[in-house]
């Protein structure tokens, strides 16, 4: 098989009440053929999830931005106890089921030798991603980001607990199959097993399980316990955050965004965000440009 | 709120937004300045580029690099040149073109390519 057949994109995409994370990921999916050039896109989701997409996308679209559909059962006591403050920006929020507890299997279902494992909300607006085909490092994810408000510091999302460890953003994750990774994501599935007691030891903030929690630790335990240990993507991970907004997408690689000034909270500065990937952590704010961005890419 | 007052708020606003949008555009031209080949990534800029030229004035062929991983990377002397070279020229002529842009707009919705009604 060409190397070229066995490299390919992992999301997972389970609906809430509110957010629609299956149209997410076709929009994503669709970007990544735009940009990357890359046909092999596996989507892990739910059968609620994937016959609410097919209601209002159609079957069609989603064959086409799609070519891999796994279809897995939620575990429904995790989906209880996992509820998630959601921000529409500081003016909106509510607490809604987050459910994330699958993550840790991508290393099980991915079908590729190489991997790109990214979150729906991720928008693929470039092809920078494609540095990562092929490369030496066999398990790569960032720990540093940048938010596309510059002048915005959050420091409490650089480690676990103020004395502990530094925390990996598993947003975006490169991975090859190897025995090494494999070892990685067995670790991560324990953590996910045993938060209790992974989160007394490293100590993370509230109750909500995080994957980006569960990855440092893992990543944390397999770099033989020393700091920073995991080798970072050869790309910048840019962040906006829930409190943002979208203003309008111009083109598929273009978005206007509203960003909420740091010593102002409620007001907010525009910016225009141009060919590079971005993470929109307001989702409401993604689902409503979703028209748009269909419209750009689903030609 | 005098005039003066409003005026100022309104250039602080755009001294804001540009220097976002400054920010950005230097993120974007790092960004691209970054070039993986044979499993490792390298950081584009003049020094890689001097080295590499006398590299091929000398004419090796190939030689071991260290990447931004510091890990040992085997590359072909003359292709990886001309490649780095030519990135360099197309990446930094774009940002030359995008940062006059900016350097121009004197209003936030010219440093966003807006039109007055934000569309």
């Amino acid at each position: 098989m060409k190397r070229e057949n066995n490299r390919g994109f992992l999301m997972f995409a389970h609906n809430n009440e509110e957010i629609d994370y299956m149209k997410l990921a076709v929009i994503n999916a669709l970007l990544i053929q735009r940009h990357l050039k890359i046909k092999n896109i596996t989507v892990v989701t739910d059968p609620h999830s994937l016959k609410h997409a097919e209601k209002t996308l159609g079957k069609k679209l989603i064959k086409k931005a799609i070519n891999n559909l796994v279809i897995v059962e939620k575990d429904k006591k995790f989906k209880e106890k996992n509820i998630r403050l959601y921000k529409d920006t500081s003016h909106s929020a509510k607490s809604l089921p987050f459910y994330n507890a699958n993550r840790c299997d991508a290393y099980d279902i991915s079908p590729y030798e190489e991997t790109i494992l990214i979150d729906v909300d991720y928008l693929i607006l470039s092809d920078v991603l494609n540095q990562c085909w092929g490369h030496n490092n066999e398990f790569m994810m960032n720990w540093k980001f940048q938010d596309i408000m510059y002048e915005r510091k959050d420091l409490s999302l650089n480690r676990l607990h103020d004395m502990g460890i530094t925390m990996y953003w598993a947003t975006v994750v490169y991975f090859r199959k190897t025995d090494y990774v494999k070892d990685l994501f067995e670790c991560v599935k324990h953590v996910r097993n045993n938060q209790q007691y992974y989160r007394d030891i490293y100590k993370w903030p509230g109750n909500l399980y995080r994957n980006d929690y569960s990855f440092s630790i893992a990543a944390h335990m397999m770099s033989g316990f020393t700091d920073k240990g995991i080798p970072q993507l050869p790309t910048t991970l840019y962040k906006s955050f829930d409190t943002d907004n979208i203003h309008k997408a111009i083109d598929d690689k273009t978005i206007i965004m509203f960003l909420e000034k740091p010593k102002s909270p409620g007001d907010f500065m525009l910016t225009k965000w141009e060919g590079l990937d971005l993470h929109i952590m307001n989702k409401w704010a993604i689902n409503r440009a979703s028209k748009e961005l269909l419209s750009y890419v689903d030609i | 709120m005098s005039t003066h007052l409003t005026k100022a708020l309104e250039f602080a606003n755009y001294r804001v937004t540009l220097n976002n949008q400054q920010s950005q555009l230097k993120a974007k031209t790092q960004s691209l300045l970054s070039y993986s080949i044979n499993g490792g990534t390298f950081t584009i800029d003049v020094s890689l580029i001097n080295f590499c030229k006398n590299l091929v004035e000398e004419k090796q062929e190939s030689v071991v690099l260290l990447d931004i991983y510091k890990n040992p990377i085997k590359i072909d002397v003359a292709s990886f040149y001309e490649e780095i070279r030519s990135r360099y020229f197309e990446v930094t002529n774009e940002y030359f073109i995008e940062y006059e842009k900016l350097r121009k707009a004197r209003k936030v919705h010219k440093v966003l390519d807006l039109n007055e009604k934000g569309e």
